[in-house]
């Protein structure tokens, strides 16, 4: 049953730079032939997941190295960061929910919740 | 700390077991920290576990090389982690089939926000046209950013950082930020969240709900896919 991630993780291998995303819509288009998705793969996901934020930790003490280049452009890069990420991260919720809300689509959400 | 001590210490930092296991162990107990603290945004687990990590190579004396070589299966893992993505997608699928308007929208709002509000503010402060080339590709996965990066003559080495906070910043103050703004609807936030900061945002969303992590997972690999083919080609377009 873990065949299909496994499959997915070997795919990575031979595809260039968006592999993993790549591997993403294969293993969603097997899971959508299946049409359910097996025990041990959802439980595989689930555990991996639950630890997402863990995978980043090494590129993230990796920034330190480029303190140097940083500290050049510093207060651009912080008003890029934090208020352009901000700004993009409300502005797109916002859009999405005002615009993407015809009222056949809200009776969806209102299941889903 | 007697001198045979730190000998012991030192040969045992530089064990790439050490590294690995330390950092799973710390990251779990930034994990504990933010609940401790009512699950406080943040004490974003990942940022926790860089500054304790940093924190404890400063202390050992321990390389950064050594410890990246110790660590190299965890970003090994990003790759099947993101297409393990594709399960909670698919548990959602009736619901994304229902939400085409919202996501387009929601692609068509945040991709190009993404790239002209940093390149903007940038600009304002009179940043580097290398930093601006570098910092254009933030928002997307740092596989898809490098790429694109390199592909319109920024440096990846640089883009690879901005993307790497970009995460952090969108992880710790976007829920925060689309709350105030007055969204509820976690589709909405979800997809936000992976359009404007990939895969950190995506681990965020993920602890709020499966919706708004499978809408965020999504997000975060359309709005990858479609910058890698039309932030080059914008590019063209204005320099040709």
């Amino acid at each position: 049953m873990l065949l299909a991630a496994a499959e997915a993780i070997c795919r990575i291998g031979h595809l260039p730079i968006p592999g993993a995303v790549v591997a993403l819509v294969l293993l969603y288009g097997n899971l959508l032939l299946l049409r359910r998705i097996p025990e041990a793969l959802g439980a595989l996901a689930d555990r991996v997941l639950s630890l997402f934020g863990l995978f980043f930790v090494p590129a993230g003490v990796g920034v330190v190295a480029y303190w140097p280049l940083l500290r050049a452009d510093l207060p651009g890069i912080l008003a890029a960061l934090v208020g352009g990420t901000i700004t993009t991260i409300a502005v797109t919720a916002v859009v999405a929910e005002r615009l993407g809300r015809p009222k056949h689509t809200q009776e969806a959400a209102d299941v889903g919740r | 700390m007697s001198a045979a001590d730190r000998t012991l210490w030192l040969s045992l930092a530089d064990a790439p077991a050490v590294d690995l296991g330390a950092t799973v162990l710390l990251y779990v107990l930034a994990i504990k920290l933010q609940r401790r603290f009512g699950g406080s945004p943040v004490l974003n687990p990942t940022m926790v576990a860089v500054l304790f990590v940093v924190a404890g190579l400063e202390l050992t004396g321990a390389s950064y090389e050594s410890y990246q070589r110790g660590v190299a299966f965890l970003p090994f893992m990003l790759g099947p982690a993101v297409a393990l993505l594709a399960v909670p997608l698919f548990r959602q699928t009736a619901l994304i089939r229902a939400s085409g308007p919202m996501i387009i929208a929601a692609l068509s709002a945040g991709l190009p926000c993404g790239i002209l509000s940093a390149v903007g503010a940038a600009w304002l402060f009179g940043a580097h046209r290398e930093t601006l080339v570098s910092i254009a590709p933030k928002s997307v996965t740092t596989g898809i950013a490098i790429g694109v990066s390199q592909a319109v003559g920024g440096v990846p080495a640089l883009t690879a950082t901005f993307v790497i906070l970009t995460g952090i910043v969108g992880a710790v103050g976007g829920p925060a930020a689309a709350r105030l703004v007055g969204v509820r609807d976690e589709r909405a936030l979800g997809l936000a969240m992976g359009i404007g900061s990939h895969g950190i945002g995506t681990a965020r969303a993920l602890r709020i709900s499966e919706i708004a992590g499978a809408f965020s997972g999504l997000g975060m690999s359309l709005n990858g896919v479609l910058t890698a083919v039309l932030l080059p080609a914008a590019m063209t377009l204005l320099h040709p």
